[in-house]
Formats: structure tokens, C-alpha cells, sequence
């Protein structure tokens, strides 16, 4: 009889004896990871809607006069002097009518009666995709202000900050309750396995007896720990992209959610998850053991 | 192998000592060399420091002075792998049986087996075989939890013999046991013993050492009181069990 056969005899026997102890902490260890992908999925797809209105991300310049060719080129070269940008676009009075004329729609005959250059000239302003930083943007739209004739700049000030700050609260809450979590499961599994070793103390200090190595004895429970971290894990991530499934079906069109297109963990993600799950749950097992076998 | 034996020396135990607190002395200056091969008896009375001995023999317990070797280890200094590789070596039955009573019979008798990876046909053959020659056959499937006093005493004597250990420690083997049960453990111990391994048995009951022709060491307060041999006459019950063993002499 080899070591693994021996192994993974004891292990069964083991999980036979205390297959509903060793459910409970699964159940544990699935909730602890449903929670944290919980937070995590949804502070990804904050990432992944920031990363889209970035890419919508324009400065608007509005302009007291309409700049002539010479002043535009002049203008253009000051932008670019602050940092280099995706593209520099003047907007004339009459073009701006035009595009309002078309949000419009059906509505345009309320035009009726306006002058065509009731509307004042603009600069479009798409910074390149490595300003993406607010701080950054904000100091980008105050240089803009500077500019002669600038009337005032707008880039959705409010809402991006907001957003930002939205994004930044998130990450916090995904990393506090990520740290939370990794501790609980850590400990739960921790605790799950001193208990067996406890109820199990006579038979362990037998087996110690009758000469069983320390690793004979240690690699079931460590084999449990693997089990109970690659179950929790799974069966938490199943949850969560039955949950996905769910939300995405029936909240789909609602409101303000169109403006996002979920999306779930990539393979990456999802296996780095489980690793984590199953290196916690072994780490946990194993300190309880050393602590035994210490004795 | 060190200086403190010679190849035939399975045990050595050189001025050992064990002092329990606050200052109970179990075993004061003991001091014994039992040859590989050989019966030993233990005898003295209830709480005279035999089973005191036996723990101090298979590294249950540290000796508070003094050394003991086993096949030329200090056993106290031997750890990790090295210790529990000895102790497969060691079979041991225990006065208090050390059974997993949630087990089966046939289980608790394998484990020892199971952690030195026997494989598992010769395991199921040794465990029939053994349950054969204590005529526990019936008790195979049976949870030693619901075992009488007299056959878990059996049942823990198999376990410490199934290994085929070059050095069995056996505590008040007889104490629960009728005559007929008598017989069958002390034909099992001899049969091991004639099988070359060295054995001490820790025991007050005089019908299984008087007639034997091994040695005896009566221990009396923790000291040596006596270093005798039996009459040699053998065990009646159980042929050849007393006699044979390559006893060194006292």
C-alpha cells in the first residue's frame, strides 16, 4: 500500500465521519467567496463603465467669438503645449445650431424664430486616453479656461467627480470586506478542523503511537482543506453567476443601467478566486495541524 | 548502534529515573539490559511503576534522569520521521487498551499495518489470521465499543503484534482473561517471541511467569527488588510459550 492510497483512504474515512461538519464550512467558505466576487464583480464593472466614459471623455471650450483661421491655429498650438491631445475640434456657431437642431428632432420647429448664432462657438477637446485621471482632467480644464475668449469649460464636472468618488468608496468596500472575508474563512476553517482534530484526539495520538509520520497523519486534513476551499469557492462563484444571470436578464433596459454592459469574471479572475479560496483553506488546516502536532 | 550496546541489546536503560510532581518518584535508578530476542517479565504490584516503565519504553514519557536506548537509539532524542519509523517497530498493548471503539475490529487491529503501507491483501490476511488464533473470528465486522473487557484486552494485543515488531511492550496482558483466553494470548506473545522479537510483558498475574524459564525483575516502590528467573517448567496451556526464548543469564 503506497502513501497517496493510504492518503486518500484516511481522507474519505474522515470525510464520512464528519461529512456535515465539513458541509457547514463549506457553506461558510462558499458565502464568504459570494460575498466578496459580489463586491468585486460589481467594482469591476464600475472599472469597466469608468474605462467606457473615459473613452467618451471630451472637453468642451465655449468661445465669446468665433475664432478666425489664424487664432484657431494659435489656439490649437496652446492646447497642445499643455499635453498632447486625441483631437482638437472647432464647432461655429451654425454647426452648433445644427446639432441642436438635431438633438432636436421632431422638435426643431421651437428653432423657428432663433437667430442661427444664438448658440456660442466651442472647441471639442479629446484628451488622449492616458488623461484619464480626474486631478489630471481638471487641471487640463482649467489651462483650457485660460485660454483668450474662453467663455467657460465643461466636461461633466459633477457627475464625474461623483462617479470617481463612487468608484473610489467601492474599492475601499471591496477591500475591507476582501480582508474581512479571507480572515473569516481562514478562521472558520481554522476553527472547523481543530474541532475534528479535537473530536478525533484519541485517534490521532494512536496513530502517532503506532508510528505514523507527522505527514501521514497531516495531508488528509490538508486534503480537506483543498476539498472544503475548491467546493466553497465553486459553489460560491456558481452562485454569484446564477445571481449575474438573473440581474442581467431582468434588470436588463432599466433606467440607468442601460449605460452599462455587465459583464462577469474573466477565466483569469475566476481561477485566481479559487487558488485563493484553496490556499486559505489549506493554510488554515495546516496551522491547526502544526498546532497538534506540536504536542 | 552506540557504545552503550551491543548488537544483541534491544533495550538499555542505564540509572533511569522518573519523578512525577510535585516529587512522586515512579522509577528511581533502574538500570537493565534486555538481549534482542528475549522474554522479560515485569512483575511488582498495582502502582510499583511497571506501567511507568513501559511508557518510558515507547516514548509515551520522558525519564526524568538516566537513558534508554532501543536498538542503540536514545529514543529521547529521536524525532520526526526517525521516531515514528521506530515505532513501527514497537508494538505496544496497552493496560487501558487505546482502542478506537467507533471502529471496527478488523480496523483497529490494521491500523498499525496501514501507517507502514502494508498492502491491504496481506493486511486482511494478518487481521483474519490473528483474530483466527484469539478465536475472535466473529467480532471481524464488530465495533470494539461493543466488545467485552476481555476481548478489546485481545483485540489490543493483536494490534500490537500485527506489525510483526521486532520489540513488543505488553501491560497486564492477563488481567481480564480467563484461563482459555490465557492461553491463547500467551501462545500468540510466544509465537512472536519464537519469531525473533524481544518482549516485555508487565504483568501481576504469577500463573504466566512463575513456570516460564525467562527473566523476572520485581520492581518495588520504582527500584529493582529482584532480578530472578522462572522454574522453567513451561506453560501448561500453551506449548513451548515459556520456554525457548534466548534469555541472557541474570
Amino acid at each position: 500500500m503506497n502513501f497517496w492510497f493510504s492518503i486518500f483512504r484516511q481522507t474519505g474515512r474522515n470525510l464520512r465521519q464528519t461529512w456535515t461538519t465539513m458541509f457547514m464550512t463549506c457553506l461558510t467558505v462558499s458565502l464568504s467567496v459570494l460575498i466578496f466576487s459580489f463586491f468585486y464583480l460589481i467594482y469591476l464593472n464600475m472599472l469597466n463603465a469608468e474605462s467606457r466614459l473615459s473613452n467618451e471623455l471630451r472637453l468642451v471650450v465655449y468661445l465669446e467669438e468665433e475664432p478666425g483661421p489664424e487664432l484657431q491655429e494659435q489656439m490649437r498650438l496652446k492646447i497642445s503645449r499643455f499635453d498632447q491631445v486625441e483631437e482638437i475640434k472647432f464647432i461655429s456657431k451654425a454647426e452648433a445650431f445644427n446639432r441642436f437642431a438635431d438633438q432636436l428632432g421632431d422638435n426643431r420647429e421651437v428653432l423657428t424664430d432663433m437667430p442661427q448664432d444664438f448658440l456660442p462657438a466651442s472647441i471639442e477637446v479629446i484628451p488622449l486616453k492616458t488623461l484619464r485621471n480626474l486631478s489630471q482632467v481638471k487641471l487640463f480644464a482649467e489651462y483650457l479656461a485660460t485660454l483668450p475668449g474662453t467663455q467657460m469649460v465643461q466636461y461633466g464636472q459633477k457627475w464625474i467627480e461623483r462617479f470617481y468618488s463612487f468608484i473610489k468608496l467601492l474599492s475601499i468596500v471591496v477591500l475591507i470586506s476582501g480582508f474581512l472575508l479571507i480572515l473569516t474563512a481562514t478562521f472558520m476553517v481554522a476553527s472547523t478542523i481543530r474541532l475534528t482534530i479535537v473530536s478525533r484526539q484519541e485517534e490521532l495520538e494512536l496513530l502517532k503511537l503506532v508510528g505514523a509520520t507527522n505527514n501521514y497523519i497531516r495531508t488528509p486534513f490538508l486534503l480537506e482543506g483543498i476539498l472544503v476551499g475548491l467546493m466553497g469557492s465553486l459553489l460560491g462563484l456558481a452562485s454569484l453567476y446564477a445571481l449575474f444571470q438573473w440581474t442581467t436578464h431582468h434588470l436588463a433596459g432599466a433606467g440607468f443601467l442601460d449605460l452599462f454592459t455587465f459583464i462577469f469574471f474573466p477565466p483569469g479572475i475566476i481561477f485566481i478566486i479559487i487558488a485563493l479560496s484553496i490556499v486559505l483553506c489549506t493554510a488554515g488546516s495546516y496551522t491547526s495541524m502544526q498546532k497538534f502536532l506540536r504536542i | 548502534m552506540s557504545k552503550a550496546t551491543d548488537s544483541r541489546t534491544m533495550i538499555e536503560m542505564i540509572k533511569v529515573t522518573k519523578r512525577y510532581p510535585p516529587n512522586v518518584m515512579a522509577l528511581d535508578d533502574i538500570s537493565v539490559s534486555i538481549a534482542s530476542g528475549e522474554m522479560f517479565f515485569l512483575i511488582g504490584r498495582s502502582g510499583a511503576g511497571k506501567t511507568t516503565l513501559l511508557k518510558l519504553l515507547c516514548n509515551m514519557e520522558r525519564p526524568s534522569n538516566g537513558l534508554i536506548e532501543i536498538a542503540g537509539m536514545n529514543i529521547h532524542q529521536v524525532t520526526g520521521n526517525k521516531l515514528a519509523k521506530l515505532r513501527q517497530k514497537v508494538g505496544v498493548a496497552y493496560q487501558d487498551f487505546r482502542l478506537l471503539t467507533d471502529r471496527t475490529v478488523a480496523e483497529n487491529i490494521a491500523i498499525s499495518m496501514e501507517v507502514s503501507y502494508k498492502k491491504p491483501e496481506l493486511i486482511r490476511n494478518r487481521v483474519r489470521s490473528l483474530l483466527a488464533q484469539l478465536q475472535l473470528e466473529d467480532k471481524h465486522d464488530m465495533l470494539t465499543g461493543d466488545l467485552s473487557r476481555g476481548e478489546q484486552q485481545r483485540i489490543a494485543l493483536a494490534r500490537a503484534v500485527a506489525n510483526s515488531p521486532s520489540l513488543i511492550l505488553v501491560d497486564e496482558p492477563t488481567g481480564n482473561l480467563d484461563a482459555t483466553s490465557t492461553a491463547q494470548v500467551m501462545e500468540l506473545l510466544s509465537r512472536s517471541h519464537n519469531a525473533g522479537a524481544t518482549i516485555v510483558i508487565a504483568t501481576h498475574d504469577e500463573s504466566i511467569y512463575r513456570h516460564s524459564s525467562h527473566r523476572i525483575m520485581e520492581i518495588n516502590n520504582g527500584r529493582i527488588s529482584s532480578l530472578t528467573k522462572g522454574d522453567g517448567q513451561g506453560w501448561p496451556n500453551a506449548a513451548g510459550a515459556m520456554d525457548g526464548g534466548s534469555g541472557d543469564a541474570i
